[in-house]
C-alpha cells in the first residue's frame, strides 16, 4: 500500500489500540510507525511491535522517553533491545529535536527540549502489504458491528435525503 | 527594530464560560471565518477563474475543469457529474454514489490526470487517490430546486425567487477530505503555501468552486444565464453529521487557537475608547441585515425554528436601544447583554467584531497549528493533581456513575467506518467506544492521583498507562486554557449538534439547519462573492440578505 503520512500513521495508531494499546500509547506508535517507515527502517520490526502487545515496546518506549525528559538531561542513553531501529524511530519522532544514533547495544539521544521538531513532509509513505493488513485487521477490532437500529438512528440522520 | 506595542484589549471571557456546548451551539460565522479570510485572500490577489474544460451532455453529465492561481501555484478542481437514481441519494457517510465529484488538484491536470480523476472521483472512500490530489468532496443536488431553476430558464424566465431564499443552494457537499484520506495529499504539504496556511483553506477554496460550478451547470442545463443577484444567493449547502464533532476533541491545540483568535478579537474592539459616526453607522447597518437575516432563516425543525423566533424578538429588542456613543461603547453594550441568551450574545460577538478589519483580521494568521505543539514539561504527579484542580474542575464535577451521566458512547460503525452515537444501556457496542469522554477520563485519574504518592509521572503510567490520555489532555491544560469543550460529552443531554455549529460556523457556515441532534445542514458562500466579482466588495458578507 502507498499512501499519505497522515493516513499510514493513524492505520499504525488504531491497530495499536486494536491490539491493545492505551490510546495515548497507541497514537505515539502512530507517529514513531510513520517516521520508522519514511526513514527506511525495517518494517518488520512495527508487525513485531504489534504482536508483543498489550506488552512491549509500543508500551515500554514511550515512557522510558518520557522518564528521561523528566530528569531534564539533555543527553540519555537507552538500551537498545529488543528492536534497536524502533527505538531510534520512537527517540527522533518527539515533539522537540532529537539526534539520536546506536552504539552498541544502546541508544544515545542528544535532547533540545525547547526547539519543537517541524513536520518533515514526505509525498507518499509505503507500508508493505503484508503489514498493511494485519493492520487494518487490528484496526477492524474497533469498529462496531453494526444493527437495524444504529444504520436507522446511530448517525442522527435518514436514510434518503431527496428534496 | 523596537516591536510593536500589544493592540489593547478587555479581559478575555473567560474558559469556562466560553467552552461550554450551550455557548458553542449558538456561534456564528465572523470575519475570522475561514472562508472570510480565504475570500479576501483571493480578491487581494484578483485571482482569476478559467475553465479548460467543460465536457458534458445535454442533461449536464460529464465533467468540467476550473484553474487558477493562488499565492503562485497553480490548482484546478476537477468537477464530475453524473446521473444518480433518486433512491441512491443519501447524504450518509454510507452512500455509495452521489450526484457530483470532486478534486481539487495540484496543478493544471492533463487529459491522462483528469480520465483518472474521473474514473476515481465518483468511487469516493472506494477509490485510491494521489499526492496531487488536494481535497476529494461530493455532492448531492437538492433535487427540487435544481430542477425548478433548469425548469425556469428553459422556459425563458428567472426561478421562484421564494424558492431560492428559502432553500438558498443547488447542491450540498456531504463530505468534503483533506489530509491524507485515501491517498490524497497530507496537509503539510501544501500548509506553507500562501493562501493556504490558514486551517481548512484548501477544503473552502473547494467548495467556493464547487458553488461555482453548480451555478454553471445548472446554467448549462437550462440554456439560460441565472440574475447575478440570484445566483449570488446561491450557496453551495452542507449536510453534516457526527463525523465532525471528534475533531473538535482530538484536535485540542486547534480548538483552542480558533477560540482564543476569536476571543481575542472580541476583547479587542470591547477595548475601543470612542467610535467614530462612520463606525457607529457601520455597525447599526450589520445590526440590521443581521434582523434581516433571521427573518430569512427558516427551519423545519419545531424546536429550532422556536430559538430562532425567540431570537429574532431578543435582536429586535437589541436593536431598540441599540447606542454605541460613550466610552468604550462594544465593552458596555457586552456587558448589557450578560444575561441574555447565548444566541443573542454570540450574534451580538461576531456583530461587534465585523467592521474591524484592522484589528483582528491578522489574528487569522494565529488560527493553525504548523508545529504541532508539544505538551507542557510536567514531570511529577503532585503537578498534576495540581493542574487538574486549577484547570478542570468542570471534569470533576459529574458522577460519572450514573446513568445520565455516561448515558451516551461514540463509536465508529463497521458499515463504512460511518461515526456513531449509542445509547449504553441499551445498545452494543460500548466496550468499543470512541475515547472522547475526555471528563470521565479525566476525573479517574485526579481519583487515582489522590491515593497515590508524587512520583515522576512516567512512573505513574508505567503501572496505569490507561491514564495516558488524561495526563496527555491535563499537560495541554494550562498552555491551552481553550482546548477542551468543558462539559461532558457522553451524557444523555450531549447534543452533538452543538458541537458541529461551533465547527461549522469557524468554517463561516450559516443557516443551520438542523435536522436531529446530531445532523445538520447549513449553507456555505451563500451571499459571497461570484467568481467574476471578486473586485466588488468582496469582504461585505457577513450573514447576507436575499437580494443585496
Amino acid at each position: 500500500m502507498i499512501g499519505s503520512a497522515n493516513e499510514v500513521m493513524t492505520l499504525a495508531a488504531k491497530a495499536a489500540r486494536g491490539a491493545g494499546a492505551p490510546v495515548a500509547l497507541a497514537a505515539e506508535f502512530g507517529r514513531a510507525a510513520l517516521h520508522h517507515l519514511t526513514t527506511g527502517r525495517a518494517a518488520q520490526d512495527l508487525a513485531d511491535a504489534l504482536d508483543t502487545l498489550p506488552e512491549g515496546p509500543i508500551v515500554t518506549l514511550p515512557l522510558l522517553l518520557m522518564a528521561h525528559v523528566e530528569t531534564g538531561n539533555h543527553h540519555a542513553e537507552l538500551p537498545a533491545s529488543p528492536l534497536p531501529d524502533l527505538c531510534l524511530s520512537y527517540a527522533e519522532a518527539q515533539g522537540f529535536q532529537t539526534t539520536a544514533h546506536l552504539l552498541k547495544d544502546k541508544v544515545i539521544l542528544e535532547m533540545a527540549f525547547d526547539i519543537p521538531r517541524p513536520p518533515h513532509p514526505v509525498s507518499r509513505v509505503t507500508l508493505p502489504d503484508t503489514l498493511a493488513t494485519k493492520m487494518q485487521r487490528l484496526a477492524a477490532r474497533l469498529l462496531v458491528p453494526e444493527t437495524d437500529a444504529s444504520r436507522r438512528a446511530g448517525a442522527g440522520a435518514g436514510l434518503s435525503d431527496n428534496d | 527594530m523596537t516591536p510593536a506595542a500589544p493592540l489593547p484589549q478587555v479581559d478575555l471571557r473567560p474558559p469556562d464560560a466560553v467552552m461550554r456546548l450551550t455557548r458553542m451551539g449558538a456561534m456564528f460565522p465572523s470575519r475570522l471565518s475561514f472562508l472570510r479570510s480565504l475570500i479576501r485572500r483571493l480578491a487581494d490577489e484578483k485571482v482569476r477563474i478559467t475553465r479548460p474544460v467543460w465536457d458534458m451532455n445535454e442533461e449536464g453529465f460529464g465533467h468540467a475543469v476550473y484553474s487558477l492561481h493562488l499565492g503562485g501555484h497553480p490548482y484546478s478542481l476537477v468537477a464530475v457529474s453524473t446521473d444518480l437514481p433518486d433512491e441512491l441519494r443519501t447524504d450518509r457517510v454510507i452512500a455509495t454514489a452521489w450526484d457530483s465529484a470532486y478534486v481539487l488538484y495540484d496543478g493544471v491536470p492533463d487529459s491522462a490526470e483528469i480520465a483518472r480523476i474521473v474514473a476515481t472521483a465518483p468511487k469516493q472512500e472506494a477509490a485510491r487517490f494521489t499526492e496531487r490530489d488536494l481535497v476529494l468532496s461530493r455532492a448531492n443536488k437538492s433535487v427540487r430546486l435544481f430542477a425548478h431553476v433548469v425548469q425556469a430558464l428553459r422556459d425563458g424566465a428567472q426561478p421562484n425567487a421564494d424558492m431560492v431564499r428559502d432553500v438558498g443552494y443547488l447542491m450540498r457537499t456531504t463530505a468534503v477530505y483533506g489530509n491524507g484520506k485515501f491517498g490524497i495529499a497530507d496537509r503539510h504539504l501544501i500548509s506553507d503555501r500562501p493562501g493556504l496556511e490558514g486551517p481548512f483553506a484548501a477544503e473552502m477554496l473547494t467548495v467556493w468552486l464547487i458553488r461555482h460550478f453548480t451555478h454553471d451547470l445548472v446554467e448549462f442545463v437550462g440554456g439560460a444565464a441565472l440574475d447575478p443577484k440570484l445566483k449570488r444567493h446561491l450557496g453551495i449547502g452542507n449536510s453534516t453529521g457526527l463525523g465532525m464533532a471528534p475533531f473538535l476533541v482530538t484536535h485540542p491545540v486547534l480548538l483552542n487557537n480558533w477560540m482564543l483568535a476569536r476571543e481575542t478579537a472580541l476583547a479587542r474592539v470591547r477595548a475601543i475608547d470612542t467610535l467614530d459616526p462612520a463606525r457607529q453607522t457601520r455597525l447599526i447597518n450589520l445590526a440590521h441585515r443581521a434582523a434581516k437575516h433571521l427573518q430569512e432563516w427558516q427551519v423545519p425543525d419545531a424546536d429550532h425554528q422556536a430559538r430562532i423566533v425567540a431570537l429574532r424578538g431578543d435582536w429586535q429588542a437589541l436593536l431598540q436601544t441599540l447606542s454605541f456613543d460613550g466610552p468604550r461603547p462594544l465593552d458596555r453594550i457586552m456587558h448589557a447583554a450578560q444575561s441574555a441568551s447565548c444566541d443573542l450574545q454570540e450574534l451580538l460577538a461576531a456583530l461587534l467584531i465585523e467592521p474591524f478589519g484592522d484589528l483582528v483580521d491578522g489574528l487569522c494568521d494565529c488560527m493553525s497549528d504548523p508545529l504541532a505543539a508539544s505538551r507542557a514539561p510536567l514531570r511529577h504527579t503532585r503537578e498534576l493533581r495540581d493542574h487538574i484542580r486549577r484547570h478542570f474542575n468542570w471534569a470533576l464535577v459529574p458522577d460519572y456513575d450514573s446513568p445520565t451521566a455516561c448515558g451516551q458512547f461514540w463509536y465508529v460503525s463497521e458499515a463504512k467506518q460511518e461515526p456513531r452515537l449509542g445509547l449504553r444501556f441499551e445498545e452494543p457496542g460500548a466496550e468499543l467506544e470512541s475515547p472522547l469522554d475526555i471528563g470521565r477520563r479525566i476525573k479517574a485519574l485526579y481519583q487515582v492521583l489522590e491515593n497515590t504518592p508524587d512520583q515522576a509521572i512516567s512512573g505513574f503510567l508505567g503501572t496505569t498507562p490507561e491514564h495516558g490520555l488524561a495526563v496527555e489532555r491535563v499537560q495541554r491544560g494550562a498552555a491551552f486554557p481553550y482546548g477542551e469543550i468543558r462539559d461532558n460529552l457522553i451524557a444523555t443531554s450531549c447534543l452533538p449538534i452543538d458541537m458541529l455549529r461551533c465547527k461549522l460556523s469557524f468554517f463561516g457556515a450559516s443557516k443551520f439547519d438542523p435536522k436531529s441532534d446530531r445532523w445538520t445542514r447549513i449553507t456555505l458562500c451563500q451571499g459571497a462573492p461570484l467568481a467574476d466579482a471578486l473586485d466588488d466588495n468582496a469582504d461585505d458578507w457577513w450573514l447576507p440578505v436575499f437580494g443585496t
